[in-house]
């Protein structure tokens, strides 16, 4: 399971005892390093958990607590001190790849909240997600909705059709004209879907927003609609990269 | 990631690859997908309504090996088979037979949901005109 993002259990630091309640690598007090806290991702960098998240700011900290982190700067620590360092640049890196890309923070925070898919990204949360996949599997497999599921198969069904014409048209060669269209046609789907996976995309912006900044009630709206627009995407990529393969990209 | 033979032998030759009419009473349509690797599978069946045997099974998916094998022997194995027969199949003997990984499995939960919706589309429209059929009679 992932931690709950509950940091209001005081810590006491290993070293100077002052207990503190805070999500941090290092004592508030004596500075000294501590063992990987809990909470959730967002917290590694002091941060509110937004899906409209200061970047520069993220990678700012990112390099900071790297560079505070180094192990050159624990070869003479204490073996707890030198693991820790080791264990909490672990954390970090795990923490930094997924916040910094779009797509693996909405599902970041999705899975968070009790949303996620298990889908394979990242790193650090994917083996825990992959512990309790067997159990959410049964409810997950189908729930696309039914309306993608038709236009997706529809949109496959047209690129099979392409796809196969063109292995025929490659074969018997009797014109170089059959084929220019049948690429040309391959092209337009090429764009096509990545037209409806850049909508997919302004409609992902649209409901980052609604989340950071709504209540209880359309933030959990806001979740559905960004489970409902991740599936979709990932329809769209895979078709995307199947055009792109029949195109011999 | 190595496929098992028989993953390989229904990738290779897919049993039961096609479409059947789906405006007709006789046949049940069931589409299902899994979002988190972009499959999307269709299964029908054609019912005898006399016997209720499953007399032909289709389908086709769109996604990895494992999905397609998973489906490819769910139609071999529900025809011949009654209606509530076929429902008693469940992804665990899928995933028994076709060796699956446990990173796999979801494709098997993918093909016992197909029947299972195929099946309820055919109960739908047939519960649907039985009822019509009864609304005709009292007439």
């Amino acid at each position: 399971m992932l931690k709950d993002a509950d940091s209001a259990v005081p810590v006491a630091c290993w070293s100077c005892s002052v207990q503190h309640d805070e999500v941090t690598m290092f004592c508030p007090h004596c500075g000294k390093i501590q063992p990987p806290p809990g909470g959730d991702y967002f917290s590694v960098f002091g941060m509110e958990p937004r899906l409209n998240l200061d970047l520069a700011a993220l990678e700012g900290e990112f390099h900071r607590l790297s560079r505070r982190l180094h192990p050159d700067r624990f070869a003479r620590a204490t073996e707890c001190e030198r693991e820790w360092s080791l264990a909490d640049t672990a954390l970090l890196n795990d923490a930094y790849r997924t916040l910094k890309d779009g797509l693996r923070r909405t599902e970041y925070v999705l899975t968070l909240h009790g949303a996620g898919n298990g889908t394979h990204i990242g790193s650090g949360f994917e083996t825990q997600i992959a512990e309790e996949q067997n159990g959410k599997e049964r409810q997950n497999a189908s729930r696309a909705p039914a309306d993608l599921l038709e236009e997706v198969f529809d949109l496959n069904m047209q690129l099979e059709e392409m796809r196969l014409r063109r292995q025929s048209g490659n074969v018997d060669r009797q014109s170089g004209k059959v084929n220019r269209e049948l690429i040309e046609d391959l092209r337009a789907a090429k764009r096509k879907f990545e037209t409806l996976r850049e909508e997919v995309d302004r409609d992902l912006r649209g409901a980052w927003n609604d989340w950071d900044g709504g209540a209880a009630d359309t933030r959990r709206r806001a979740q559905t609609n960004l489970r409902t627009l991740l599936d979709r995407r990932r329809y769209l990529s895979n078709l995307v990269r199947d055009v792109s393969e029949a195109l011999g990209e | 990631m190595a496929y098992s033979d028989k993953v390989v032998d229904h990738y290779n030759n897919p049993r039961n690859v096609g479409t059947l009419d789906k405006s007709s009473t006789e046949v049940g349509t069931g589409l299902v997908g899994a979002p988190e690797c972009g499959d999307v599978m269709r299964l029908q069946i054609r019912v005898n309504p006399e016997t209720q045997v499953i007399e032909e099974a289709k389908f086709k998916t769109f996604g990895c090996g494992s999905a397609i094998a998973s489906s490819s022997l769910a139609t071999e194995w529900i025809k011949g088979r009654t209606v509530e027969d076929a429902l008693a199949i469940k992804n665990t003997d899928i995933v028994k037979e076709l060796s699956l990984p446990p990173v796999k499995i979801h494709c098997s939960v993918l093909a016992e949901d197909a029947i299972r919706a195929a099946i309820g589309d055919w109960k739908k429209k047939n519960g649907a005109a039985e009822a019509a059929a009864a609304a005709a009679s009292a007439q």
